[in-house]
C-alpha cells in the first residue's frame, strides 16, 4: 500500500490505517457504469477498495456523456466496462478492477455476486432492479440501492441487519414492480447530470463507511434527496408480509423478471414509413402518449394528445378509428399504451407503436 | 384573543401534514390537512386516492412520522405522513 497515495484519508482522525486496509481487502461490484456507477467508480477507486467489478453490456453515447463523467467525446461507441477500467487502473495502478461486459440475467447473476462483499446497483431499470435485490437478497449481500427521477433521487442499503431491525429488501418498500409506462426512466423523461454525481457518490461514501465500519450508513433507512430544494428526507425501513422473495436457487431461477405480459403482442412495432402510409389510411388515429410539457411539440391537428397520466380516463371512452398508432419520445411508453389499448378491444382495432418513438425518427418529425 | 381560540382549534383538530416525492410530488404539494375523521393510515390512503385519483393506479409506499407504513397504523396527533413511488433512473 502507498501511504503517500492515501495520505490524507490516513491522517484523517476517525479513519486511518486499518480503515485504509478493510478498503483494501474489499471486493465491491458496481452494476451498471452510467450516471449512478460512473462518480462511484471513481470515488471507489481513488479511495483504495482494492477489488472493483463493473457489470455494463452497454457502450458508450454521446448523450450519456452529460453525466457519465469517466467518458469523453472520442469513446462514443466503445463498451463502457473496457472505457471505465482503463481509466479507473489509470488513475490508481494499485487496485485490481474487473470487467463484466455482460448483461445480469437470472442465470449468471448469482455466479457473479457470489465474488463480491458489496454491490451498488446503479442500473436504470425495475426489471434489473428487482433481479438484483431478490439475487443480493438470496445470497446474503450486502446491497447499496441507488435511483434518480427527475430533480431528485433515492438510496438505501439492504441486506444489512441493524440493532433495532432485521435486514430489509427493496421489496419491503415496493412488494411488486410498476406496470410498464408507469414510471418513466431517464431515457423517457431526462435528468440533470449532476443529480446522479450527487447520488452516485453519495453511495460510494455509504461503502466506505460500510466496508470502513465508521459512521452510520444507511441501513434499512431510505433517503430521499431532492436537489432543488436541498432537502433530504430519510424513512426507517421495517419488514413487511405482503410479497414472496426466493429462498432457495430454484424459486430464484423460476422467478418472472421479464415483463410480465404474456400471449402474442397483438400490437405492431412499426418505423416512420409505415407511420406514413397510415397517416394516409382512412380511419386512422394518431395518439401522442407524451405528458403535454414534453418537447418536441407535435402539431395538434395531426396527433391526438393523449398523455399516459389521463390514459386510464381515457381508455373509459370509446372512439370511432380503427387504426390506432400509438407514439411517444422513444417507444416505450406507447408499448404500454398499446398492450393496454389491445387488451381492451382485441381485434376490433388494429393497434400500433412506433417503434424508437420520436427521438429515432426525429428528421420524419421535424420534417412534417 | 383570536390567536389563541384559534390554535386552541388546532390543538383540537387532526393535523396531518403531507410530504411527496418525485412523479406524486407533480400533483400533490406538500401541504397541512385538518381532518378530525382520518385516524388511521388505512382511512388516510382512501382520502388521498379519493381527492387525487392518478395516485390509485401507481405504486407508492406510505410512512407515518418517518417509519415505512407496512400494517394499518393509528395515525396520533400531530402527524407527518410521506407518500414515496420507487424511482429506477440511473
Amino acid at each position: 500500500m502507498s501511504a503517500e497515495r492515501y495520505n490524507r484519508q490516513l491522517i484523517l482522525k476517525g479513519f486511518g490505517e486499518e480503515a485504509q486496509q478493510q478498503l483494501l481487502k474489499a471486493k465491491v461490484l458496481v452494476i451498471g457504469a452510467g450516471g449512478l456507477g460512473c462518480p462511484a467508480l471513481q470515488y471507489l477507486a481513488a479511495a483504495g477498495i482494492g477489488h472493483i467489478g463493473i457489470v455494463d453490456d452497454d457502450t458508450i453515447s454521446l448523450s450519456n456523456l452529460h453525466r457519465q463523467i469517466l467518458f469523453t467525446t472520442a469513446d462514443i461507441g466503445k463498451l463502457k466496462v473496457e472505457v471505465a477500467a482503463k481509466r479507473l487502473q489509470e488513475m490508481n495502478t494499485q487496485i485490481g478492477i474487473i470487467r463484466h461486459p455482460i448483461r445480469l440475467q437470472q442465470n449468471n447473476i448469482l455466479d457473479i455476486i457470489s465474488r463480491y462483499d458489496y454491490i451498488l446497483d446503479g442500473t436504470d431499470n425495475f426489471e434489473s432492479r428487482y433481479l438484483i435485490n431478490d439475487a443480493c437478497a438470496l445470497l446474503n449481500k450486502p446491497l447499496i440501492f441507488a435511483a434518480v427521477a427527475g430533480f431528485e433521487g433515492q438510496l438505501a442499503i439492504f441486506n444489512v441487519p441493524d440493532h433495532l431491525t432485521p435486514s430489509t429488501n427493496y421489496r419491503d418498500l415496493f412488494p411488486i414492480p410498476p406496470d410498464k409506462g408507469e414510471i418513466p426512466n431517464c431515457a423517457e423523461n431526462g435528468v440533470i447530470g449532476v443529480l446522479p454525481g450527487i447520488i452516485g457518490s453519495m453511495a460510494a461514501a455509504e461503502i466506505i463507511k460500510l466496508v470502513a465500519k465508521i459512521g452510520q450508513p444507511l441501513t434499512n433507512k431510505i433517503l430521499n434527496y431532492n436537489l432543488l430544494t436541498q432537502e433530504q428526507y430519510t424513512i426507517n425501513i421495517s419488514n413487511g408480509s405482503d410479497y414472496t422473495l426466493p429462498r432457495t436457487v430454484d424459486e430464484f431461477l423460476n422467478m418472472e423478471y421479464q415483463d410480465t405480459s404474456e400471449g402474442p403482442q397483438g400490437y405492431v412495432e412499426i418505423d416512420a414509413s409505415e407511420l406514413v402510409k397510415l397517416q394516409q389510411t382512412e380511419s386512422t388515429i394518431l395518439i401522442d402518449v407524451r405528458e403535454r410539457h414534453e418537447v418536441p411539440l407535435l402539431d395538434k391537428q395531426i396527433y391526438t394528445q393523449v398523455p399516459m397520466s389521463e390514459f386510464s380516463a381515457f381508455l373509459s371512452k370509446e372512439f370511432y378509428q380503427k387504426h390506432v398508432v400509438l407514439i411517444c419520445q422513444h417507444g416505450i411508453r406507447s408499448v404500454a399504451a398499446a398492450e393496454a389499448l389491445q387488451e381492451k378491444y382485441g381485434a376490433a382495432k388494429k393497434i400500433y407503436s412506433l417503434k424508437g418513438g420520436i427521438v429515432k425518427w426525429r428528421d420524419h418529425f421535424l420534417r412534417s | 384573543m383570536i390567536a389563541s381560540s384559534q390554535i386552541k382549534n388546532k390543538n383540537i383538530q387532526m393535523e396531518i401534514e403531507i410530504i411527496s416525492f418525485g412523479q406524486i410530488a407533480e400533483f400533490i404539494e406538500h401541504q397541512k390537512i385538518d381532518i378530525s375523521g382520518i385516524t388511521d393510515t388505512e382511512t388516510f390512503k382512501q382520502y388521498i386516492e379519493n381527492q387525487f385519483p392518478a395516485l390509485k393506479g401507481m405504486k407508492y409506499k406510505l410512512a407515518l412520522n418517518k417509519n415505512i407504513v407496512q400494517e394499518n397504523t393509528a395515525i396520533k396527533n400531530p402527524a407527518t405522513i410521506a407518500i414515496m413511488p420507487p424511482f429506477s433512473g440511473g
